[in-house]
């Protein structure tokens, strides 16, 4: 048992740092910039930060790389000693460094996986290097990895992987961040909508239809947003007296609510008492 | 189709009402619709904040011309002067341009006694936006675009004797890049004394991409709340510029491109109010929109006055607005919290 633990961590500890370097690669170029994230480069002199964001991408990159080509028959070489004792000692210095980065900065993330890790540094962050750590040390003198010999050492080695990757979720704030990005809905208080269309909306409304013949120009004396709420102005003539007719038009949905009140020019109080319906964000009608 | 082109045409033709007229009209046109007047306070006035300018010095008392014209506030050993750094009131002078916080005199000591200044900022100013040029002796004079339409550019001097602390958190003082550094006001430019945030380590307009919000958006929304100095706007003016103004009726007359912040806020327009918390203080405000947070939206940095904010920046107040909600200026920020205010 104690055996399989310790092989399942070779191929985790590659995945990990090659998607770790595939990241910041990622950002490296979305961004522009090699330095772009700095995560413990940030406490280094800005001289420092290009080579050593270099550095360490490449080390990540070489080590993830370096583990699963030395985890089969070359399990037993010094190479594959020398790189199990490398990636140990990565993390190690990265509980260090992460420990003092929270220190000197505590608002910058540890971009360990790009942009996904603006977070800024916590607990979880330090304890998974740790981990992570713990997980290389243990990997040092594994002997060459094979295929699992029975349905039951599978079952074990899944079970391990399993429990050990839903650890590592626990202790990465990149996993909420991640969820965000792929269950992606934009609510309406964010998204940009043409007045054009708003007044499409308002014009097939039936409180346009009911106000509209009370209206002495169809140019909106005033236009505002607050939210998923558009609010329309138009001046009008009711009952003899001057009145603003304001529409406030919902920004979401086929068929967008379309509420109307009526205001006099020169007094306070509306004319027409509102239904007493709360504003409030995302307010679904 | 035609109704449609009227339409635009006509809002594109309508008047630029002064903010506060716009604001109490459309607060009376919301309620007629949504009958949410009374629910909610309005705007706040400043209780606990004086700006104007020095007249007068004494041990005991200082003399400010504001608008509500000459006023005596009373200093006692606790009162704490700043003017570049810590200083004592008597190194203020008459024409020192000054903002104070100020509580009334304890209880028993007659309605008519002058407040009490609990702080008092002397000459103080910030400029924040992109570096244009580097010039001078040893480049440590800097040409600064605040980012607002019709605005000269800032030119901000670094003091020697702050040059290092001013490195450490801006280290590439160079055309294209984001500086925020608060300092004392001088003829025609800001020395800089110190730094207001970290320096973001992309260049001006490359900041990253917005984080992406599912769902219900977070109500409130948390971040940071800087201040900026009054430009145009009355000195004492409680109100904040918005980073996140509608883009189809408050977007910049120059047409440029207003895209959202680093940290996602409703769309709101010029004269809609929103709830100012300082986490900080535990202090409120319902404060109007009074202008856009056109360099707020270029940082994502993150305030560490009481804790760890999130990224970005949820507003910028004006400095009665951030004095009178508990924030230190010389800190450049603090901990917020905004939400839309009905």
């Amino acid at each position: 048992m104690l055996n399989v633990v310790r092989e399942v961590q070779i191929p985790l500890l590659a995945a990990l740092l090659i998607g770790g370097c595939a990241a910041k690669g990622r950002r490296a170029i979305t961004e522009r910039s090699i330095e772009a994230g700095t995560g413990p480069t940030a406490t280094f002199p800005l001289r420092l930060h290009r080579p050593v964001a270099i550095a360490m991408c490449a080390s990540e990159f070489a080590l993830g790389i370096g583990l699963l080509v030395t985890a089969g028959r070359f399990g037993a070489s010094p190479l594959a000693m020398a790189v199990r004792v490398a990636t140990a000692l990565l993390f190690c210095t990265a509980v260090g460094a992460l420990h003092e980065l929270r220190a000197r900065r505590p608002d910058a993330g540890c971009g360990c996986f790009g942009e996904l890790s603006d977070t800024p540094v916590s607990w979880r962050t330090i304890t998974r290097a740790a981990l992570l750590c713990a997980a290389a040390l243990a990997s040092i003198g594994v002997r060459p990895l094979h295929m699992p010999g029975s349905p039951g050492i599978a079952a074990v080695v899944i079970t391990v992987t399993a429990a050990e990757l839903a650890v590592l979720a626990a202790l990465s704030p990149e996993v909420g961040e991640l969820m965000a990005r792929l269950s992606h809905a934009e609510p309406c208080e964010l998204r940009r909508v043409p007045v054009a269309r708003t007044l499409t909306a308002l014009r097939a409304s039936s409180p346009w239809r009911r106000y509209s013949p009370y209206l002495i120009s169809v140019t909106p004396s005033d236009v505002w947003r607050e939210g998923c709420w558009r609010f329309v102005v138009f001046p009008g003539v009711l009952a003899s007296r001057r009145v603003d007719v304001v529409f406030a038009v919902y920004l979401t949905g086929r068929r967008a609510p379309v509420r109307a009140g009526v205001l006099d020019v020169d007094s306070a109080p509306p004319l027409h008492a509102p239904i007493p319906v709360p504003l409030q964000i995302s307010n679904h009608v | 189709m035609r109704w449609k082109e009227h339409f635009c045409a006509g809002y594109g033709d309508m008047p630029d009402l002064p903010i506060y007229v716009r604001h109490e009209r459309r607060a009376l046109l919301r309620a007629a619709v949504f009958g949410t007047r009374g629910r909610e306070a309005g705007p706040a006035s400043a209780n606990s904040v004086l700006t104007g300018v020095v007249t007068g010095v004494s041990e005991h008392s200082l003399a400010v011309h504001g608008e509500a014209g000459e006023q005596v506030i009373s200093l006692t050993q606790g009162t704490v002067t700043w003017l570049g750094a810590r200083a004592t009131p008597s190194a203020l002078r008459p024409g020192d341009r000054v903002i104070i916080r100020h509580r009334p005199w304890r209880m028993g000591a007659g309605s008519h006694a002058p407040a009490v200044a609990e702080r008092i900022w002397a000459r103080i100013g910030r400029v924040t936006g992109t570096i244009v040029a580097a010039e001078g002796r040893a480049e440590h004079e800097f040409l600064v675009d605040t980012g607002l339409p019709g605005r000269a550019l800032e030119r901000v001097v670094v003091a020697g004797a702050s040059l290092k602390q001013i490195q450490v958190r801006f280290p590439r003082l160079s055309a294209g890049y984001l500086i925020d550094v608060i300092g004392t006001r001088h003829q025609g430019y800001l020395l800089a004394v110190a730094p207001a945030t970290a320096q973001p380590p992309y260049r001006a307009g490359h900041r990253p991409a917005p984080p992406l919000i599912s769902g219900r958006l977070a109500d409130p929304v948390s971040g940071t709340a800087v201040w900026h100095e009054s430009g145009d706007e009355p000195a004492g003016l409680l109100g904040l510029a918005y980073p996140a103004l509608d883009p189809e009726t408050d977007g910049l007359s120059d047409g440029r491109a207003q895209d959202q912040a680093c940290v996602r806020l409703p769309y709101l327009s010029l004269g809609s109010t929103v709830r100012v918390r300082n986490e900080c203080t535990d202090r409120a405000l319902v404060l109007p929109v009074t202008s856009r947070g056109v360099t707020a939206r270029q940082f994502c940095d993150r305030c560490v006055e009481c804790g760890t904010s999130p990224r970005g920046r949820v507003a910028d107040l004006t400095m009665a607005a951030f004095v009178e909600l508990g924030g230190n200026l010389e800190d450049g920020c603090f901990n917020a919290t905004v939400a839309l205010a009905h």
